[in-house]
Order: structure tokens, then C-alpha cells, then sequence
């Protein structure tokens, strides 16, 4: 319990430390802030046109396609926004040695990396995502029960944790190699798949975004059972556990990483 | 208190030949090496010392440190600190020790330095009124009160290193390791480092292991000198049991009306000088004459020199300390 406690404490200063950085340098702020609500309506521009032209799609309707969409991205943005500084383990900070920082402090090393940075733009992500969750929803007339409220709200932590157990991994590779950033961008990039509905893909496709690379559980699976109802232990539960299995093996890689470490001439 | 036992490390490095084809290479077919850089290294620290860590570049210097301050794991051997192990449990390991890497700093770059200090208290979990005197502290020894509200970017290197310095002490840790504290500052800063390395030690009985180049830092600082080459010990003892060991070189200056005075006193060939024994400098009137007292007293060539040019001013000095690992690092130690 004092250990959550400690651990809430310091995420909450690092959050801290880089708001008031983001202050300090107003002018980058503020045209970072415009810059990003341009993005994002582009963005929206872009879905409504390709949305727009495609009113189902064997079998799924428009609103359940939006739907799983936004879902996909709750996630994905909230990874995004805390849990972003990953990519720098795998593009510079082993690489440099800056890594050293880290050993020398009694914190958990893979906890300190992962809630040092946020990543204001993934607000984007998440707006848009609740957004279109928003709308979408009440369109979609699901039938709602205590049970799946709380089920449909348990399980983002659980798909989150998914996107950053594949990160954790693929970012440790860089303790061998020096650099991985292209390993985690790799398998980062198989998120795309994962907006839409997994049925509409190849059986190889499918099973690989179910049980390889599974983002497919960030998003259809659960989405699935919020719009169907069915099948929770699948639905969810898959979500729960591939969440627990790739976050322990990203603590373990991660782990032995460190033992490989070589740190940088100095 | 800090226990060093057949500290050992190995690096595999991989060969590449030169050039893109070189690189496809060992692309695919990648050839490896064991590189050991540091064999069998062992040392004890009492509490309160502070031990002058040197060698020349490569020697594996920064490797022990890193092994030292868990951040390397070592090949085999281990280190400990109070019974600490870091491989065993690195958290509360660190927070046995403060570090301080001179090429590189762990404030936080963008914020005032102020804020690091805040931050730092929280991980190391110092309580609120210890942090207060710790502060006041650090404030007096480092003197940080002028810009301890700038952003760090704009702070100097000196006072870059002196905020360094009170970061890593923070947590009032009993060891602290210093790698080149010193480097690139003007002798007024080094100075005021070293008097307050100097005051910490005192007044906390941290003990103090110090990384540099800079051989005076070692020379008013150090109590004892561990000196490795090639990833292994070569020297342990005392400043001045180094010079016992290695010192008999004297420096002697003098000053001359005479234009080849090198020539005209060929010391080489009246004392037998080997050629590590003797270097002899002009500069317009003045002479420098380095030579092994133990291949010739100082009397003789003192005697001789006199008599063979015009003297107009001579001193000799003791052996200085740079100028023994000078000739330590060129020529290796035989031991």
C-alpha cells in the first residue's frame, strides 16, 4: 500500500515537473496547442470523408464501425499520453547512455522511464476517441447492465496496459542492440488493423492481431461485447489476460535488459 | 566499508570491417570478440577517505565506477557498501551513494534548479525538516543561493557542477563518487569544488572516490591513490608512497648565457641516463633537466652542471606528482 502510495506520489510530481516545462517555453505552448487542433480536425475531416462512402461493411453498419474505432483509440491515446517516453529508450537514451540516470536512483527504473514524460499531443487521440464513442453510442441502442458498465469501464487500464506491454518489450531490445526504435515502430504500427472490425480480415491477419501482436483486444473484442453482449470471459477476459502476460514479459525482458547494459564511454 | 573483490568485466565487440560493404557484412554474418575491461580488480575504502581513482583514458576507469554505482552488472566478482550488494538490491544500494558525472548532469534542464532539488527530495523520500538542513547546508558549502532560481540551461559549467554536486548529496549519502568534477573549469572553480569536496568529506565523513585527469585535484585531495592500466591494478597506496616508489625523478632549472647547453653538458653519457632517465629542455635561457636521482645523486649532476655552463639561476624540485604518472602512464608499471 506504501509503495502505491509512493509510486501515485512521484508519477503525480513528474506530471508536475513537465507541465511547468511546458510553461516555460510559452511560444512552443501555444503554437503546439494550434498545431494540434488542426491535426485533430483534419483528422475528423479525413474520417467523415472515408466514412461517408462506405455505409456498411460485411455486415458492420457505419455506427459500429465509428464505434469500434473510437473505442480503438481511448487506449491507444492514453498510452500515448503517459506512457509515450518508451520510444526514447528505443531511439536515444540507451544509445547515449543516458540510461546510467536511471540505475542511480532508488525508483524502479521501467516505472521512472514510463511516467518521467508526457506526451500532450495524444490528447488528440483521446478526445477524439471519447468523441466519437459519444456519438456513436446511444445510435447504437445496446442494452446496458450494472455488469457491463463496469466491464466496459475496467477493461481500457487492461487494453492500455497492452499497448504498453508491447512497447516495454519491444523498447528493451535496445539494451542488446543500443537501438530499437524501429522494432517498437514496427510493431506499434499493427494498432492500424485494430480500428477496424477484425472479422473483415484474412483468418492469418486476424490471429495475428488476436494472439501475436493482439491489439485486436484493445478494441473490437470489447467492443464487440459492449454492442453484442456476448461472450464476456472471451471478450474481455483475453484483454485482461494479454494485458497481464505481456506486461510481465516486458518487466522481464526490461530486466534482463538491464543486466546487458552497456552503458556509453564517458 | 565499501569492499571491491575480483571486480571483473567483459564486453563482447563486435568487428566490422570498413565501409557500407563492411557493415552488410557484419550485418549478416557478425563477428564478435570478448573484450575484457577490467580483470580482477579488488580494493577496500575505509569510511571517511577519499581515494583518487586514475588511470589513463581506456584503462577502465568509468567501467569499475559504473560497476561501483550499479550500473554496469559485472561479469563476475562483486562490490559492496556496508554489506550492500548492487546486483542484489540496487535500490537500496543507491541510496547508500551520490554520484556525480562531470560530462553529464541530472537536473532538470528546462526548469529552475530549485525544481530538481524538489523532485529529488521525493524519490530519495527526505523529510521535509532534513531537507530544510540540507539545504542549508549544501546552500553554504556550494554557495548555489545566487541562481537557485534560474533555469539550469542558463547556469555556467561551474555552477552546473557545484548544483550537480548538491543534487547528488541530497539524501546525505555515505559514499559519494565524483567522475571528473573539475573538468573543463577555471582553476578559481576548481578551487571552490575541491574546498568543498574537501568540507563534505570533513564535516560528514562522507567517503569520497574521485575520477580526474586533473592531478592536482588527486594531489590536495586524495588520501590514497588507486591506479589502474589496462583493466587491472597497478598502484595502491598513499600519495607519497607513490612518490617513494616512483619518484626519484628531479626536475632541476636553470638559467644560461650558454646557446646548446644540451650539447655541451651531454648528461646521457657522463651518468649513463637510460633513455626514461633523462629529458633535457631549452627555451631561449632556460634549461628544464629531468632526471633519475637513483642513477645519479643530485649533487653530482648539480656539481656538474655548474661547472661545465654559465649558471645565472638554479633550482631543483621534488618529484611532482604529474610528472611521475606521466611517465607511469607512457610507460606502463613494472612491477
Amino acid at each position: 500500500m506504501r509503495k502505491i502510495r509512493r509510486a501515485m506520489r512521484i508519477h503525480r510530481i513528474f506530471i508536475a515537473q513537465e507541465l511547468k516545462r511546458m510553461m516555460e517555453y510559452k511560444g512552443d505552448f501555444i503554437v503546439g496547442v494550434i498545431g494540434f487542433l488542426l491535426v485533430q480536425c483534419s483528422n475528423l475531416l479525413f474520417l467523415w470523408l472515408i466514412f461517408a462512402n462506405i455505409p456498411s461493411l460485411m455486415g458492420w453498419s457505419l455506427d459500429q464501425i465509428v464505434f469500434i474505432y473510437g473505442f480503438s483509440l481511448i487506449p491507444k491515446g492514453i498510452d500515448h499520453l503517459f506512457f509515450d517516453n518508451l520510444w526514447n529508450i528505443g531511439y536515444f537514451i540507451v544509445r547515449k547512455g543516458d540510461f546510467d540516470k536511471y540505475l542511480t536512483r532508488p525508483v524502479n527504473t521501467l516505472f521512472h522511464v514510463l511516467v518521467e514524460k508526457i506526451q500532450i499531443d495524444a490528447l488528440g487521440e483521446l478526445i477524439v476517441g471519447i468523441a466519437l464513442v459519444c456519438v456513436t453510442l446511444p445510435r447504437l441502442g445496446v442494452e446496458w447492465s450494472v455488469l457491463k458498465v463496469l466491464l466496459a469501464v475496467l477493461v481500457i487500464p487492461f487494453a492500455t496496459l497492452i499497448y504498453t506491454g508491447i512497447k516495454t518489450v519491444t523498447a528493451s531490445v535496445a539494451f542488446w542492440t543500443k537501438r530499437s526504435g524501429s522494432v517498437i515502430y514496427m510493431f506499434y504500427m499493427v494498432n492500424d488493423f485494430a480500428k477496424y472490425p477484425a472479422a473483415i480480415y484474412n483468418e492469418v491477419v486476424k490471429n495475428i492481431i488476436t494472439y501475436i501482436v493482439p491489439f485486436a483486444l484493445t478494441a473490437y473484442y470489447p467492443a464487440l461485447y459492449i454492442l453484442t453482449g456476448e461472450n464476456p470471459l472471451f471478450n474481455i477476459g483475453m484483454t485482461v489476460l494479454a494485458a497481464a502476460v505481456l506486461m510481465t514479459l516486458g518487466v522481464i525482458v526490461w530486466h534482463r535488459g538491464i543486466r546487458a547494459y552497456e552503458s556509453a564511454g564517458s | 566499508m565499501i569492499k571491491v573483490e575480483n571486480l571483473r568485466k567483459e564486453f563482447k565487440k563486435t568487428i566490422k570491417e570498413p565501409g557500407l560493404k563492411g557493415s552488410f557484412k557484419s550485418l549478416f554474418r557478425p563477428k564478435s570478440e570478448k573484450v575484457v575491461a577490467v580483470n580482477d580488480i579488488s580494493f577496500d575504502v575505509p569510511k571517511g577517505e577519499i581515494l583518487g581513482f586514475i588511470g589513463p583514458n581506456g584503462a577502465g576507469k568509468s567501467t569499475v565506477i559504473k560497476m561501483l554505482t550499479g550500473i554496469l552488472t559485472p561479469t563476475s566478482g562483486r562490490c559492496t557498501i556496508n554489506g550492500k550488494n548492487p546486483t542484489v538490491n540496487r535500490k537500496s544500494y543507491v541510496k547508500e551513494i551520490g554520484v556525480v558525472f562531470g560530462q553529464r548532469t541530472q537536473l532538470w534542464w528546462d526548469l529552475p534548479l530549485r525544481e530538481t532539488y524538489g523532485v529529488l527530495k521525493e524519490i530519495y523520500e527526505v523529510p521535509e525538516d532534513s531537507f530544510k538542513k540540507r539545504m542549508a547546508f549544501l546552500n553554504e558549502v556550494l554557495e548555489l543561493d545566487s541562481f537557485i532560481t534560474s533555469p539550469v540551461r542558463t547556469l555556467s559549467l561551474g555552477q552546473r557542477m557545484r548544483a550537480d554536486i548538491a543534487a547528488s548529496m541530497l539524501h546525505s549519502p555515505k559514499v559519494l563518487f565524483l567522475d571528473e568534477p573539475t573538468i573543463g573549469l577555471d582553476v578559481v572553480v576548481k578551487d571552490n569544488i575541491r574546498s568543498a569536496i574537501e568540507q563534505i568529506n570533513r564535516q560528514e565523513q562522507t567517503t569520497v572516490i574521485l575520477t580526474t585527469h586533473d592531478l592536482a585535484d588527486i594531489e590536495l585531495l586524495s588520501d590514497r591513490i588507486v591506479m589502474i592500466d589496462k583493466g587491472s591494478k597497478v598502484f595502491d597506496g598513499s600519495v607519497s608512497s607513490l612518490k617513494d616508489k616512483y619518484g626519484q625523478i628531479r626536475e632541476m632549472k636553470f638559467e644560461t648565457d650558454s646557446k646548446n647547453a644540451s650539447e655541451r653538458l651531454g648528461y646521457a653519457e657522463k651518468f649513463g641516463f637510460g633513455e626514461d632517465d633523462l629529458s633535457v629542455e631549452q627555451e631561449g635561457a632556460l634549461v628544464t633537466v629531468r632526471f633519475n636521482s637513483s642513477v645519479a645523486p643530485i649533487s653530482d649532476v648539480l656539481g656538474y652542471t655548474l661547472q661545465r655552463v654559465n649558471v645565472s639561476d638554479i633550482n631543483v624540485k621534488d618529484a611532482d606528482i604529474e610528472e611521475i604518472i606521466r611517465r607511469l602512464y607512457k610507460q606502463g608499471v613494472e612491477e
